[in-house]
């Protein structure tokens, strides 16, 4: 259902999300071609990595040795109760947590191959490859056009004159365009909360992420917007790899190939989806995901 | 409430004594709401009845110095009260005043307005950067510990603040670093205000220097109170993109409060403006002239004022101490107008800007 064509997004918002999120030089050619060198199933190769990954918050544990990959292309969901570090882990992918002054990490999490702790890792460049998009709508205050193209503008990818066609291209790409067409110059605060987190979905997306973080992005919609972005995820893969925070099993279930279970800091299972629902091989997954807790 | 209602008690019958009415009735005044609702109004009146009470009474005293200076009280350089001892009583128009006597505040006016422009041009902004410093940078128990420090400062009467300006950070000033500048800077428009004799440091650059430091206190402490209030996700939202802390501050921190940093940029305005002491003792208060550039001698209108108030009282007409008052409905008026541009410019800003206010 989620994964049919949404009534708010044209076939041509599809086509954008394609281009859009390919490579810069990809990106100039009209047609939506998948980035060479990226496969297009969702077992494509191994996109982000945790290798024996604990985390704390001062003394207080939140991740325990967690080893797991996130498949390039694919839809991945993370799971589990309140508090069992998900996301903190989805946090960890983007080093949004580096700020927490308490916080200690040991194990790694390599980015192709490569820790995302390298010193050679520029912070900027890896939260442009791995964006995100949070728990509620965040527009900056500034106008709806700005909104979309302030990542864009704050790494000078596209020149001035350009500006304009990158926020058509990706508030089109979420189906925002006709609602939004006749008030580029307005605040993004008057729009509906749903239509607050398409604007910053395409915000996260004009930078054309690899990666795209996704924090319990619907938890303050309703059904209807809800539905939209749910489409739009199934629409972002395989051109970028989702990883997206869940409180909800029925969404989980609906836009994700792959789930992830955390519990207590620990990674309990991962696997296609469908078989950690249907079929877990953990008793506490089975649980979990048949609402006996959590 | 509704527990209480039994208290207050049944409305009070034929038996209740007349005081005990009177008292019960208060109470029902007090407890229905109506004494707060009128108090309330009451207060409400204060702000503008006051208002208006000092515009009419300066008005009223100004009115003959209205008429006698004229415009040329706005284009003309002098302020000379009569003449002296010779004075005689002339009436021009029905206004009495001692002859000779040649009011023109355009060094004033010019004065004050100089002085706020660089304590707000200098203040401001190192306001804002410690501002977002404080926030952003320290330790909660270091930021703390400059907020008192702040504090002080800006309790520190003004008199004091212009001592020190007058004694050790003007004549610092006007040794050891202003003669640089002034030999260096460019013989170019606007350029060359810098150039010229730097004089002993009294002055329009130590005047506004000092208002300067006297405004940092309130803008920055007002600027960090509204940091603070900021919500993280937005800045969140900044990071995850990949900006840099300071395009984050630059986009969304500052922008979110842009309001309220113009209302506190115009508290520091008014307290500038207005500020009479320091000047007073930093500008070398010269009446009769503007500087010709920015080391120079000058004064402001609250200089004027109150380092020439005792020798208008001598003037027997009571027309001096008239053109003190024109002076000083000036100076309210210029207050005022900044007030209301501020508030203009407020609205303009919040009509994208800010997630509260007008339209959302």
């Amino acid at each position: 259902m989620a994964t049919e064509p949404d009534s708010v997004l044209s076939g041509d918002g599809f086509a954008a999300v394609g281009s859009g999120s390919s490579s810069p030089a990809v990106a100039a050619q009209a047609a939506p071609i998948v980035a060479t060198g990226r496969e297009s199933a969702p077992d494509g190769g191994v996109a982000i990595k945790a290798v024996g990954l604990t985390l704390s918050f001062g003394s207080r544990p939140i991740l325990t040795d967690i080893n797991t990959e996130i498949r390039r292309g694919s839809v991945t969901a993370l799971i589990g109760p309140t508090g069992s570090g998900k996301t903190t882990l989805l946090r960890t992918f983007n080093r949004m947590n580096d700020k927490v002054s308490t916080y200690r990490h040991a194990g790694d999490v390599l980015l192709d191959e490569r820790s995302i702790w390298h010193p050679g890792v520029d912070l900027i460049s890896l939260r442009r490859r791995v964006g995100m998009l949070f728990q509620r709508p965040n527009p900056f205050p500034m106008s709806i056009m700005d909104n979309v193209v302030a990542g864009t503008r704050a790494h000078k990818m596209v020149g001035r004159a350009g500006l304009r066609q990158v926020a058509e291209e990706h508030l089109t790409a979420v189906g925002l365009w006709h609602a939004v067409k006749d008030r580029l110059k307005d605040s993004p605060f008057r729009l509906s909360g749903g239509q607050q987190q398409l604007l910053c979905l395409a915000r996260a997306l004009a930078i054309k992420p690899e990666i795209l973080l996704l924090d319990e992005p619907t938890s303050a919609l309703d059904p209807n917007a809800t539905e939209s972005i749910e489409g739009l995820v199934r629409r972002l893969v395989p051109d970028i790899t989702v990883i997206i925070v869940t409180h909800n099993m029925q969404q989980a279930a609906r836009v994700s190939d792959r789930t992830m279970f955390l519990n207590q800091g620990r990674l309990v299972e991962h696997g296609e989806t469908r078989q950690v629902f249907e079929n877990p091989h953990s008793e506490e997954t089975a649980r979990y995901v048949q609402g006996r807790f959590g | 409430m509704a527990a209480t209602a039994p208290v207050v008690g049944p409305d009070g019958g034929a038996g209740v004594p007349l005081l005990r009415r009177a008292g019960d009735g208060l109470r029902a005044a007090v407890k229905g709401g109506s004494a707060l609702k009128w108090t309330g109004r009451i207060g409400a009146l204060v702000p503008l009845t006051a208002l208006g009470f000092l515009l009419v009474v300066l008005l009223v005293e100004a009115i003959p110095a209205l008429r006698y200076n004229g415009a040329g009280f706005f284009t003309k350089s002098v302020w000379d009260e009569g003449t002296g001892y010779n004075a005689t009583i002339v009436t021009t128009g029905g206004v009495k005043h001692l002859s000779g006597a040649d009011y023109g505040a355009l060094p004033e006016i010019v004065g004050t307005l100089q002085t706020s422009a660089i304590a707000l041009i200098v203040g401001v902004p190192i306001s804002i950067g410690a501002a977002l410093f404080i926030v952003e940078r320290l330790p909660r128990r270091v930021a703390s510990g400059i907020g008192v420090f702040m504090e002080l400062l800006a309790g520190i009467p003004s008199v004091i603040i212009g001592l020190w300006g007058a004694l050790t950070f003007g004549p610092i000033l006007a040794r050891d670093i202003t003669p640089a500048i002034a030999r260096n800077m460019p013989d170019v428009p606007v350029l060359n205000w810098f150039r010229g004799a730097v004089g002993n440091g009294e002055g329009l650059l130590t005047s506004g220097l000092v208002l300067a430091i006297m405004i940092i206190p309130i803008v920055a402490s007002t600027t960090r109170d509204l940091i603070r209030q900021v919500p993280i996700l937005p800045r969140e939202g900044a990071i995850a993109l990949g900006m840099s802390d300071a395009q984050c501050a630059r986009k969304v921190t500052l922008p979110w409060v842009s309001s309220g940093i113009i209302g506190a940029a115009v508290l520091g305005l008014a307290r500038a403006l207005g500020e009479t002491m320091a000047v007073a003792m930093c500008c070398g208060v010269a009446l009769g002239s503007v500087s010709s550039n920015i080391y120079g001698t000058m004064t402001t209108i609250a200089a004027t004022i109150v380092t020439d108030l005792d020798s208008a009282f001598l003037d027997g007409t009571g027309f001096a101490v008239r053109s003190i008052a024109e002076l000083a409905l000036v100076l309210m008026v210029i207050t005022l107008a900044v007030n209301v541009g501020a508030r203009f410019l407020v609205r303009r800003v919040s009509g994208t800007a800010l997630p509260v206010g007008r339209g959302v």
